[in-house]
Order: structure tokens, then sequence, then C-alpha cells
């Protein structure tokens, strides 16, 4: 198939160009361990392939030199007949430095190339307009003026392209070559200061936000408002429709085994394929939910605010100004969390900042602090004489998790310093102007956030799920106590009893591996309580008489603090590094520091 | 001479060479970006505890961390 290649610095309107010219139907491609994504999508008869955003050929990062890879062998193809330069018309020194590279990387590959001027529109709002007949002489190429937002000159863009794509390359001298770095810069400067517009109108707007939400209080105060609607958005808008897919599911699940009827096959499609697999499912919409916010942020300009107001204290961390909403997205839950990662520049603050998020109390977690707080602390004790100690407790167990991130980010910066293959990357971040988000490419995104998820965790869950299910299903009839697992569990408990806990708990810990909610099921079932999901004071009253010590209690909460007790987590870290070792190694690694933190706690307190 | 981490809120300067303990390419890239030799540049605003700075370098505000900004040397604008 032909194809048009789509590249631009970051921030000038690319993605929403793309989108313009594609409409909503794209492929993503990923490749595993770096952050780049290619697009593609379709126009016409061409194949459109949309690059990220870029600033330069000349690579500085792991992901800059494969996004920079593949731009070359894209150019190179013989398939591509278009190389379209896409500048922000407000902007155009800085859109012109890395359009101009291209430009010779074209030439040099015998390719037609096409400038297009987006944003025009900004430009036009300041009553100033750019030449550009002159501009396309002295580019030596075919320059259109629209803007991908008010769709301004798109149509004649889209009727042109076709025929741009046809026409061979106009034979120009090539007047800088690919090597002379210094020269791209002089030239953009140059055809700035002939054609660009002056770049003090064009910061005014940005700069006088920047004044309000960048004060050292009013813009604390605005940060302060704009995370906790994100927090609680991600809880309350979230909530009615995870609520809504789980009752799906089990509607699903009931009306399916009901034609069935009872026996083997239903119990599997109900417990393995719908409690399994449906369990993690009623994640995609929280998912989707915190992409879309994060989605807003990031367009609008705020997340590089965000980033610059929490860089110096978490670089105490080893962390960048860009791990705080992965972090604070970790609350509700590791995944979108781990994909919103992807943003941190420096290759290995990102890895850091991935491989500590499980470390935060996500919403799964709620469950089983919970129902073991419920065990461990009467109802109406209090901390200090005014604070809930329930309450207290909660608040603990959360802050226990931020403080472990932070000690694990600190060491883990310390022992790769040295690595080669992590380089660290200076902290430069550009501040885009603030603009209204469109809603095209969030769409897109959110869309795909819920798909990647679905296509890297569904199989790894689908796996365990029947593992778990075949071990604690058979022998047929025998109830989880006498299954394999229940055997196991009888097997192993020498492995939970220095914690002070019982094959029962240690059957529960292995099947919340699933999800870490599951345990209190589990639990439940193994107490001789079904639903125990909806009647957690019912099995704390339960698992009290039972007789749960206190120190090996907390020693259960703090074990649920630390272990990667989720396998979903677990095949989205193996897909964003790309290695196995690192994603295992770690759910090793959190386990062990677990055991030991809850062996501490049990024979301290 | 003077850093750009130097520069105080509203001040002006020009760039005149960068530190070579910058590796070449990120020297490179912050020449692309616009601190190259000869460039304008003003500093916007300073965040508490030498925190990132801001600066308008051309058309385009940008935020660096002190290990970075220290290495940018100025002549100050006269």
């Amino acid at each position: 198939m032909e194809r048009i290649v789509l590249v631009g610095k970051p921030n000038c309107g690319k993605s929403l160009l793309f989108n313009q010219l594609t409409g909503l139907r794209q492929k993503v491609a990923n490749f595993p361990g770096v952050t780049v994504e290619l697009k593609t999508g379709q126009f016409d008869q061409f194949e459109v392939v949309d690059f990220p955003g870029t600033y330069s050929l000349h690579s500085l990062s792991k992901d800059e030199e494969i996004a920079v890879e593949k731009l070359n062998l894209a150019v190179d193809d013989d398939d591509t007949r278009l190389v379209v330069c896409v500048l922000d018309a407000a902007r155009l020194e800085r859109s012109l430095v890395f359009a101009l590279q291209v430009q010779a990387l074209a030439r040099k590959n015998n390719k037609a190339v096409v400038f297009v001027l987006n944003m025009i529109d900004e430009v036009e709002r300041y009553g100033l307009n750019i030449d550009i007949k002159a501009l396309q002489k002295e580019l030596g190429a075919p320059v259109y003026a629209l803007s991908a937002k008010t769709l301004k000159g798109v149509a004649a863009f889209k009727e042109a392209l076709p025929s741009l794509a046809k026409q061979a390359q106009a034979p120009t001298e090539l007047n800088i070559q690919l090597g002379e770095q210094r020269k791209f810069i002089e030239r953009a400067r140059e055809i700035n200061a002939e054609y660009g517009i002056r770049s003090d109108v064009v910061l005014k707007n940005q700069n006088r936000i920047d004044t309000f939400l960048l004060n050292n209080v009013l813009g604390g105060i605005a940060f302060l408002a704009i995370m906790f609607f994100l927090f609680q958005s991600i809880f309350t808008w979230a909530q009615p429709l995870m609520d809504g897919t789980e009752a799906a599911i089990g509607w699903i699940a009931s009306t399916l085994t009901g034609v069935i009827g009872p026996g083997i096959v239903s119990d599997f499609l109900n417990d393995a394929i719908f409690g399994g697999v449906g369990a993690f499912l009623v994640f995609v919409p929280q998912i989707m939910v915190l992409t879309l916010i994060i989605g807003v942020l990031e367009d609008s300009g705020y997340l590089a605010r965000a980033a610059l107001i929490c860089h110096k204290p978490l670089s105490l961390f080893g962390l960048s100004g860009r791990s705080f909403i992965p972090y604070l997205s970790g609350h509700a839950c590791a995944i979108p969390a781990i994909m919103a990662a992807r943003t941190i520049e420096s290759p290995r603050k990102r890895l850091i900042t991935m491989l500590t998020i499980p470390l935060m109390s996500c919403s799964a977690r709620l469950p089983v602090y919970a129902l073991l707080i419920a065990v461990l602390i009467p109802k109406d004790a209090t901390f200090l004489g005014v604070f809930d100690l329930q309450g207290a407790a909660f608040f603990g167990l959360y802050f226990f998790g931020i403080l472990m991130a932070l000690v694990v980010s600190t060491l883990m910066n310390v022992f790769t310093r040295k690595s080669k293959e992590l380089k660290d990357m200076p902290f430069i971040l550009e501040l885009p102007s603030y603009r209204l988000p469109h809603w095209k490419p969030l769409f897109q995104r959110v869309i795909n956030s819920g798909l990647q998820f679905i296509k890297r965790a569904a199989p790894v869950i689908f796996v365990i799920s029947l593992c778990l299910w075949t071990l604690g299903y058979f022998p047929q009839g025998a109830g989880l106590e006498n299954s394999l697992l229940g055997k196991i569990g009888h097997f192993i408990e020498p492995i939970f009893e220095p914690l002070g806990l019982d094959w029962r708990y240690g059957v529960a810990m292995i099947m919340s591996f699933l999800a870490r909610e599951v345990f209190v099921g589990a639990l439940g079932t193994m107490f001789g309580m079904s639903g125990a999901e909806e009647n957690i004071a019912g099995l704390a009253a339960q698992i009290q008489a039972d007789g749960l010590t206190l120190g090996a209690g907390i020693g259960l909460l703090l074990f649920y603090v630390v272990a990667l007790q989720c396998v979903a987590t677990v095949a989205m870290l193996r897909a964003e590094t790309g290695k196995s070792r690192i994603a295992w190694g770690l759910y090793a690694g959190y386990g062990i520091l677990a055991y030991l933190i809850a062996l501490i706690a049990a024979h301290i307190v | 001479m003077k850093t750009l981490w130097e520069l105080k809120a509203k001040q002006a300067a020009v760039v005149e060479t960068i530190n070579s303990q910058l590796t070449v390419s990120v020297i490179s890239r912050l020449q692309e970006m616009g601190f190259s030799e000869g460039q304008q540049v003003v500093c916007v605003r300073r965040s508490p505890f030498k925190g990132p700075l801001v600066v308008q370098v051309g058309d385009c505000v940008y935020s660096l961390e002190q290990a970075v900004a220290e290495k940018i040397n100025l002549a100050l604008a006269s």
C-alpha cells in the first residue's frame, strides 16, 4: 500500500491532523521496552503513519533512537510516497529545526515533502499572517496553511494530498547535508526571522496563565485542587461503570449457566471464565476513565506544569516530576498508572517509577484492608482521643505504601546509576501553550488504553485463572479444603506458619494472585461462608472468633501493602519493559520483602 | 561569566556557550531547542527550593533543572 508519513515536533497538533485525515479507525504499534507508538490509519488509498513528536533526528534516549530508526526505515521504504512535515505556525523556528532535518532525509531518499503550517488559526487570531507563497519558495516544497482544530484549510489539503503523493520530488539542490546540524538551526532561525510571527505575541497568553498556575501559593492550591479532582473522579465516575460491567458479566454468566444447567461445564464457566477473567474486565472502565483524565491534563498543557511543580521534591528520591501523576493514579489501579509513566522522558526514571507504582495501595487492596482492619481494630476505638482508629489505620497503610515506594526508588536509583542502558536524561521540559483538548485524539487514546490492557493481560489472566480453578475444583465435589489447592495449602503451611497464619490464609493468598480482592472471597469460602465480599463484617467476626493474633494480622496487612499480588500488573510490566525477567523478578522481590516485613511484624507485635 | 541558573526572574541574557561537561548529544539537543549561541533568553520565573526554572527562548518556554541550567553560560544582555 502507498504510504504517507506524518512527522513533526511535540505539541504541533500532529495527532489531531492525523485524526482529521484518517478518521477514528487506527492501529497502534508498540515496541516492547520503549514508549514509541506508531499510529496507522487510512486516507483514500494511502496508509498514513503518525510518528511520535520529535525534536531532532539526533536521539537522546533509546526511545528516540528507535523512533528515529523507524522514521529512517519508513522514509527509505519504496512504498512511501510522501513525507508530511507538520509545523506549528506560531512556533516556526522550533518546528523548522526538525522539519528541515526530515526534509534533508527525504531528499536523500528521493521522497517528496510537503510542509503543513498547522494552527494557523492562532496566528490569525492575533491579526497576523504568514506569506505562504514566499515561504514555499524559501523551503523548496509546497506549504499548506491549515488548522486541524477549526478544520480551516483541511479540505483543500486533503484534496491536494493524492496529487502531492503522486508527484515525483522536484529536483532541488540539496542545500544542507544531514550531518550539518548547526546549519539546520541557523536556517530555521533565518526563515523564522523572515516569515515567523513575534514570539512575545504567541507566549503572552501562556505566560499570563502561568503567572497564576505556577504561582507559589495560588498555583499550589490549583495543583492540589486538580489532583483532588483527578483522584475523586477515578473513584466516583469509574465506580458506576465498574458496577455496570460487573452486573453485565454476572448477568451473562447466570443466563449462560442457566441454559447449560448445573455440572462441571457450568462451574467452569461461572468460576474460571466469568469469575476469573470477568473480575479483571471490571477494571477496564477505571483504566479508561483515568486515561481520559490524564489525556485531558496532557492535551490542555497542564501535565507539563504539574511535572514542573513536582520535580524538585521527587528528584530527591531518584524520580522525575512526571512520576507524580503515575504515582497518584497508582492509588486507583497500577495498570493505567504504568501506562501514564510513559510520559517520563528519562528511561531510568521511567523504569524506577513503573517498578514502584505497585507499592501504591490500589483499589483492589481496599476490601483486604477493610476486612483485616475490621478484624484487628474495634469499631469505636480512637487514636489520640480524636481520630477514628480504623480510619487512621487505613491512612497508615496508604502512607506505608508510599514510604516503601520512595525507599525502593531511592535504592533502585543508587543501584542503576552506572547502567549504560538506562541513561538518565536531564530535565528539560517544554511548557506548551494552553489549549482546549480536542475529543478525537482523546477518544482514541481512551479506547486504545482499554484494548491494550485486555490484549496484554487477558492471556496470562486466563491461564492463571484456569490453573487456580482446576486446582481448587478437583477432585470434584471435595470442597476447597480437600481440593488439590487445599492439599498444596497444607503442604506449604510451614511457609506461612512463622507469620502466625495457617493453611487457609496460605490458600487465600495464593488465589489472590489473580487480583488482591479475591483474598476476601477465598478466605470466606475457607471459613465456610459464601459471598464474603458482601459481608465483610460477618467474615471479620468469624476470623476474630477463630483467633487471629494481632501480630499475624498486622503482618498480613503489611504483606498486602508490599506484595505484587496482581497478575495483570505483572503482565503489564512485562509488556512495558519488554522483559519477563524484570516483571517476574519484581514479583519475587516484592514477595520476599513483603514476607520479611510480615515476619518481623508477627514477632515484634 | 554567569550561568543560566544564576539568572533572576524577569532578567534577560544571551546564550554564549554550553559547558562541555554535558554530553555531546545533550548539548546539541539544547542547541536545537534554541539554546544556541547569540540567542536571547528570558527567565520567566524561579521556583522555590531550587526547583526548576522557567525560561523563554525564542518562541518556546522551557523548564530546566539546576544540573542543566548551570551548564549554560550567558553573556548579560546590554
